[in-house]
């Protein structure tokens, strides 16, 4: 039986067997068929009908249950996720587990697309150890994004000491999992 | 795809939680779901045969390093990290029996009014006898659709191979 407990692990192992099967696009195709609109759609309902409120809704539990320590700052503009420790890429870094060449797009890839269809839009960095944080605003608010700081205060991801890395990516405005630039 | 191994836990690798999160059944059945739409039902297998051989391979190299035992100890600690699963495992000097009354899967899937793939529960053939076969081990898999007996024996002629109409159709 395939198992939850060590999920991330096989769900990682899967995006690279789907792309040597259909390459890159097949890989999205998942993120955005199997994972937003099957797996999550619980999570696709309540952001489409509820908005920031269902957002609460639905990361409040779902980040509780995963084990993730994480700050969340809510206004009525913005959706400000600090996750601090991601327990999906720990979970990969202390098994030594690195099949696909970047786990971390899995959330945009899933995220992305569902945000689009409720009318949001991302800003958003990970630096691939376990750390990121993430803006969601509606798509008609130009305000660009926070300021280290500026909205969480000292829970910001971006004060931690060991926030910079090499391979940081960087998601201005985003709702796609290949708008990332590499963060300066 | 090699995978490192974590030889010290009957299970290759480890979590900070005790038990892992139920949810992630709705994606291991939509992943089931969307290979099968998209390439069809022979491409589910392949992809249930290379994740028992690749991602599981630790598993096969412990089965074939402790034999019946490994595999005992292998499904006492992965049911006890599966939220709501209730089972047995009985261990003989031939076979190791897993006698599975509340498959943990399931019920998530059906609690929440998921549609459940059909060939749901082929899974726990396909990925078991690939992550046995190497051990010198097969598996043969009867019921299913929340409630099975799953037999894990020694490589041995006179076994009539799987019949997959034994394996029930999953709702």
């Amino acid at each position: 039986m395939i198992g939850c407990y060590d999920f991330c692990g096989h769900y990682e192992w899967t995006f690279e067997w789907l792309e040597r099967l259909g390459g890159h696009e097949l890989v999205k195709a998942y993120w955005d068929g199997a994972i937003h609109r099957d797996s999550q759609i619980h999570a696709s309902k309540l952001i489409r009908e509820k908005g920031f409120e269902g957002m609460k809704e639905y990361w409040g539990p779902t980040l509780a249950d995963e084990g993730a320590v994480y700050e969340r700052t809510v206004t009525d503009d913005v959706f400000r996720i600090d996750m601090h420790e991601c327990p999906s890429k720990g979970f990969l870094l202390r098994n030594g587990l690195e099949q696909y060449s970047d786990y971390c797009d899995h959330c945009m890839g899933w995220i992305g697309p569902l945000m689009k269809d409720a009318g949001f839009v991302i800003d958003h960095e990970h630096n691939h150890c376990g750390q990121c944080w993430w803006e969601m605003r509606r798509k008609s608010d130009a305000t660009l994004a926070s300021e280290a700081g500026q909205l969480s205060g000292k829970h910001d991801v971006r004060l931690r000491p060991d926030w910079k890395s090499p391979h940081t990516d960087h998601y201005e405005r985003a709702t796609d999992p290949d708008d990332k630039t590499a963060a300066s | 795809m090699p995978v490192a191994a974590n030889t010290e836990s009957p299970l290759p690798y480890a979590d900070t939680k005790r038990v892992g999160h139920a949810d992630f059944y709705f994606a291991v059945n939509a992943t089931f779901r969307f290979i099968i739409e998209r390439f069809g039902y022979a491409k589910l297998v392949d992809y249930w045969r290379d994740l028992g051989g690749g991602y599981y391979k630790p598993v096969g190299d412990r089965w074939r390093s402790r034999g019946l035992t490994g595999v005992a100890e292998y499904w006492r600690a992965f049911f006890a990290a599966e939220p709501g699963a209730d089972i047995g495992v009985v261990d003989s000097e031939d076979e190791v029996r897993l006698e599975v009354k509340t498959c943990p899967a399931i019920r998530h899937l059906r609690e929440h009014g998921r549609e459940i793939v059909p060939v749901f529960c082929q899974q726990c053939y396909f990925v078991n006898e690939a992550i046995a076969e190497p051990a010198g081990m097969m598996v043969r898999v009867c019921g299913g659709n929340g409630t099975c007996t799953q037999r894990f024996m020694k490589k041995t002629a006179g076994v009539p191979p799987q019949n997959l109409e034994d394996i029930a159709t999953a709702s």
